[in-house]
């Protein structure tokens, strides 16, 4: 039961990772329809960018630094492999321009940090705190508290301000929007410039429980996007939950079963739920007009 | 097909196996021998990305399942080439069928990264199955042994080449076929083709498990080829190469994955080679060069539009001469390519050919098949698969709720329409008509009520399933496979006349040939019906808005319906053409089917009703004849608003 426990503690983190990427999905696909598919990269980039930024300065002046590279690096994505494929409206396009965006990356970062994971040195102590026998690692709350904040940063920004009445108005009628005079290439910029903000910021959050890498990012976008689809593309709660899920169902197969299988049952979970309900568990089903 | 096309793919075969001859280097051989089996890879994926038009990742996967198949089989078991090869091709079009059925009931980027995520699962289930597939050590196996004789290198050259040429005959019988028309229709608008009884979720799924079939054969044939296979051959790079080579070739051809084929083969060589490398991209630099001065002083296009994709060709160019080895840089190069092909070579190496040869010589081109039938009075109809048993009421819909959130777009509508009547659904706009046509065809699921049709409860049922019980419908707006001839859009409604299998296909056998001309006589008959004879062969999208309407028509009455809805038919036609419409409407009544008719022409409603139901905001106000109609104060109300009595 214990071990249970303490399995379940160490998925939380690694589940909250998942769900603030997947919830970078979630802003790009709100205002545009379109997906990231190098957004695992955006996170290796942040990542690797913070490890050289923390050989010059501290973990936390290091952490607005990778935001506003991430913003740029989300810029540049949407720039390049975004806007014109939706100029043409080819979902082929975006598809193709964002995966091959994200090959470049991982080709220049493995030319500049090489090819083999690095330590990241860990902003708090490393020794564990024990909570009624199970223990916790100081960097594991920060992940927690950290992706938390930025969610709900989000969230209140879309609900509180004007600009974000501007994100919410592109979401729900791109047209409509911009019938009403808001610059919607504009706000798909932005979106893309937050997605891969997070993106970067989760990437500093969970390098010092990992090692980093020029590979680190393929198959936490991949399995970013399998709890946004099991949460649902359009639930803020569904990507926390989804990633709850996912971490704490990795974590107890790779005791049970065996790590090399670890990564298996959330693919699985995500054909099983697209089989049952294919706009996620929390997503709603939108009926397509005629 | 004609008789220099015949004598060309002789010709082309008869190049192919001179080649060994040409190239005996061992090493040049199964360079050729891997672009043969990455060709029969190629022309599979184009049924999927090209015809249905979906994106898959998982390619590289299905292609790994086919090699493993084999190697597990003979590795393990010993089972002899001419055996697990077939083996190969069956196992992988059921994993193929495993990803599809749960995978194609989304669509687009969903469908991209589940498809990415099962290639995912296969390369870790071949790395961690150790007992079965030797894990990361991988699996060595021998070219087999035909009659005592060891095939070598050369030899199985000839049995790729072989499976190549057989691939491509059956993948062109398998396109040119009601098939490929379906898989062409349903990405053009899947709605219209789920109306025509095309299933779209069915047919996308049959596209992918062949697709997958034919991966499994590459597959089977690059492990006897390598006699080595381990699992990060089928890395996600693979897929991505398989996806380049599609659209580099180009699409919907089937030279084009050949070209693509040779392409990503060659491309490592060319990659490892910096020599190679900067002869080839000074070559294409300069070729880049002369094209945009030529169409910038054709003024085909501007400079403006020129500079970005100039810019990135010179600088691949010069880029070869400051690195001093490529081999680093080879996927940033590869990503590139990607790029550039995306956005200036969308229609491939196949689409830019077609495309100049489109300005020279326009006669060259064949889009479509030409339909030179003539058609006639007696082919115009057929009897209904199923014919009408219910007795008065052909359709009943029981207090019908549709809710799209708060609002209920109708409430509690019932609505019952005579057997052989012409029944009018009338009403203000947003009154609630297109949503009960919609509901009536199985687009939307309504909230709550039932209906009843033929003597069928038919709620809940998909539209495709419905199209089959004989509802056929026209749309609102309209809804044409607009890529296809006037012809092929009738033929997809005619698609449930086809009932011959994939082997007949594959085979053309005498029944195949009947069915298809059959079909084609009805095609041009009802579109002489229409009016439209001698648009046959017109691109639907090319039709006047007025045409397209009649279009419709003549693709619903494909379908053998007993129940036609018709909306808004007369939107878009002339003063004579409504009254052509409306001699229209009665003759297709008069054949025994049954017409539910959406107008805002009042004139039209009035003249040839027998029955008007008119909705406002989503509740059914009145019904009746047209004459009762056109005096009630509620209907009147509905229209103009107000109270007639206080105006009076």
């Amino acid at each position: 039961m214990e071990i249970l426990a303490q399995l379940v503690v160490s998925g939380i983190a690694l589940g909250m990772i998942y769900g603030l990427i997947a919830f970078g999905y979630q802003l790009t696909f709100a205002t545009s329809g379109t997906l990231n598919f190098g957004q695992g990269e955006a996170l290796m980039l942040g990542a690797l960018v913070g490890l050289t930024l923390v050989g010059h300065m501290s973990y936390w002046l290091m952490i607005p630094l990778v935001i506003v590279f991430g913003a740029l690096q989300g810029i540049f994505v949407e720039r390049v492999g975004v806007l014109p494929a939706l100029k043409t409206k080819s979902e082929f396009g975006w598809i193709m321009t964002t995966i091959s965006l994200a090959i470049i990356f991982k080709n220049v970062a493995e030319n500049i940090w090489g090819h083999d994971d690095i330590t990241f040195p860990s902003p708090l102590p490393t020794a564990p705190l024990q909570f009624f026998g199970i223990r916790v690692l100081p960097m594991e709350i920060l992940v927690v508290v950290g992706a938390l904040a930025i969610i709900l940063a989000v969230e209140l920004f879309n609900r509180k301000s004007i600009y974000g009445k501007a994100v919410v108005a592109t979401s729900s009628d791109r047209d409509a929007a911009g019938l009403m005079g808001i610059n919607t290439g504009m706000v798909i910029t932005f979106s893309y410039a937050l997605s891969s903000m997070t993106a970067a910021f989760a990437g500093v959050l969970i390098a010092p429980l990992t090692l980093t890498g020029a590979t680190m990012g393929v198959v936490l976008g991949l399995k970013a996007f399998s709890v946004a689809i099991i949460g649902g593309l359009n639930s803020g709660m569904g990507v926390i939950v989804g990633g709850l899920i996912l971490g704490i169902a990795e974590t107890t197969t790779g005791y049970y079963i065996s790590t090399g299988y670890k990564d298996v049952p959330g693919l699985l979970l995500l054909l099983l739920v697209l089989s049952i309900k294919p706009a996620g568990m929390f997503g709603k089903s939108v009926i397509k007009k005629v | 097909m004609s008789a220099t096309n015949k004598i060309a793919i002789v010709l082309a075969i008869a190049v192919a196996a001179s080649l060994p001859s040409i190239w005996s280097n061992p090493y040049y051989v199964h360079l050729m021998v891997m672009i043969g089996i990455y060709s029969i890879l190629l022309l599979g994926l184009d049924i999927v990305v090209g015809y249905v038009g979906e994106v898959s990742l998982g390619h590289a996967a299905l292609f790994g399942i086919g090699s493993y198949t084999v190697g597990v089989l003979n590795f393990q078991l010993g089972v002899p080439f001419l055996l697990a090869i077939p083996v190969s091709i069956v196992v992988t079009a059921v994993f193929g069928a495993i990803l599809a059925l749960p995978a194609l009931r989304v669509n687009g980027p969903y469908l991209a990264m589940v498809t990415l995520a099962f290639g995912t699962i296969i390369q870790i289930l071949i790395n961690e199955m150790t007992f079965l597939t030797n894990g990361p050590l991988g699996l060595s196996i021998r070219k087999p042994v035909f009659f005592g004789h060891q095939i070598t290198g050369a030899d199985y050259y000839y049995i790729v080449l072989a499976a190549l040429v057989l691939t491509l005959f059956v993948v062109q019988r398998i396109l040119k076929s009601h098939l490929g028309r379906a898989f062409e229709a349903l990405h053009d608008s899947p709605v219209a083709s789920d109306c025509m009884g095309v299933n779209v979720y069915g047919y996308k799924v049959y596209a992918f498990v062949l697709s997958a079939g034919i991966a499994g054969l590459a597959g089977g044939l690059f492990t006897y080829s390598e006699e080595y296979i381990s699992p990060n051959t089928y890395s996600f790079e693979l897929t991505i190469l398989f996806l380049l080579a599609v659209i580099m070739g180009g699409r919907k051809t089937r030279v084009g994955p050949i070209l693509g084929a040779i392409i990503v083969v060659m491309l490592p060589n060319v990659l490892s080679d910096i020599d190679l490398f900067r002869k080839i991209s000074t070559g294409i630099a300069i070729f880049a060069v002369l094209y945009s001065v030529y169409a910038v002083a054709v003024g085909q296009r501007t400079l403006k539009q020129l500079a970005l994709p100039m810019l990135v060709i010179i600088a691949l160019a010069v880029s070869g001469y400051v690195m001093r080895s490529i081999t680093d840089q080879r996927l940033t190069i590869f990503g590139v390519m990607i790029l550039f092909v995306v956005y200036y070579l969308p229609n491939g190496i196949m689409g830019f050919l077609r495309g100049i040869i489109l300005k020279v010589r326009p006669q060259w081109i064949h889009r479509h098949e030409l339909a030179l039938e003539q058609g006639d009075k007696q082919h115009i109809w057929s009897v209904p698969d199923h014919p009408v048993t219910a007795r008065g009421y052909l359709l009943e819909a029981r207090n019908i709720v549709m809710q799209f959130g708060g609002l209920k777009a109708l409430n509690q509508v019932n609505l019952e329409v005579k057997k052989g009547s012409i029944h009018g659904l009338i009403g203000p706009n947003g009154s609630g008509k297109s949503t009960m046509m919609n509901v009536l065809t199985g687009i939307y699921k309504p909230t709550s009520g039932e209906i009843e049709f033929n003597g069928k409860f038919i709620t809940g049922a998909t539209p495709s399933s419905i199209a089959g019980e004989g509802i056929a419908r026209t749309f609102q707006n309209v809804q044409l496979f607009g890529e296809m001839t006037a012809v092929e859009n009738v033929l997809v409604g005619l698609h449930h006349t086809y009932r011959h299998s994939l082997l007949d296909v594959v085979f053309h056998t005498p029944r195949c040939r009947k069915e298809k001309l059959a079909a084609r006589m009805r095609a041009a008959s009802l579109l002489k019906f229409v009016g439209l004879a001698d648009l046959a062969n017109e691109e639907a999208r090319n039709l006047p808005y007025g045409k397209q309407r009649l279009l419709e028509i003549a693709r619903a009455l494909a379908l053998n319906p007993n129940l036609l809805l018709l909306d808004e038919p007369a939107a878009g036609l002339t003063a004579p053409d409504i009254k052509e419409l409306i001699v229209m409407i009665n003759k297709i009544r008069g054949h025994g089917i049954t017409v539910i008719l959406i107008e805002h022409h009042m004139d039209v409603v009035m003249s040839i009703c027998d029955t008007v139901t008119v909705l406002d905001f989503g509740q059914k106000i009145a019904e009746g004849t047209p004459a009762m109609i056109q005096s009630d104060e509620k209907v009147i109300e509905a229209y103009l608003g107000g109270s007639v009595a206080k105006a009076a």
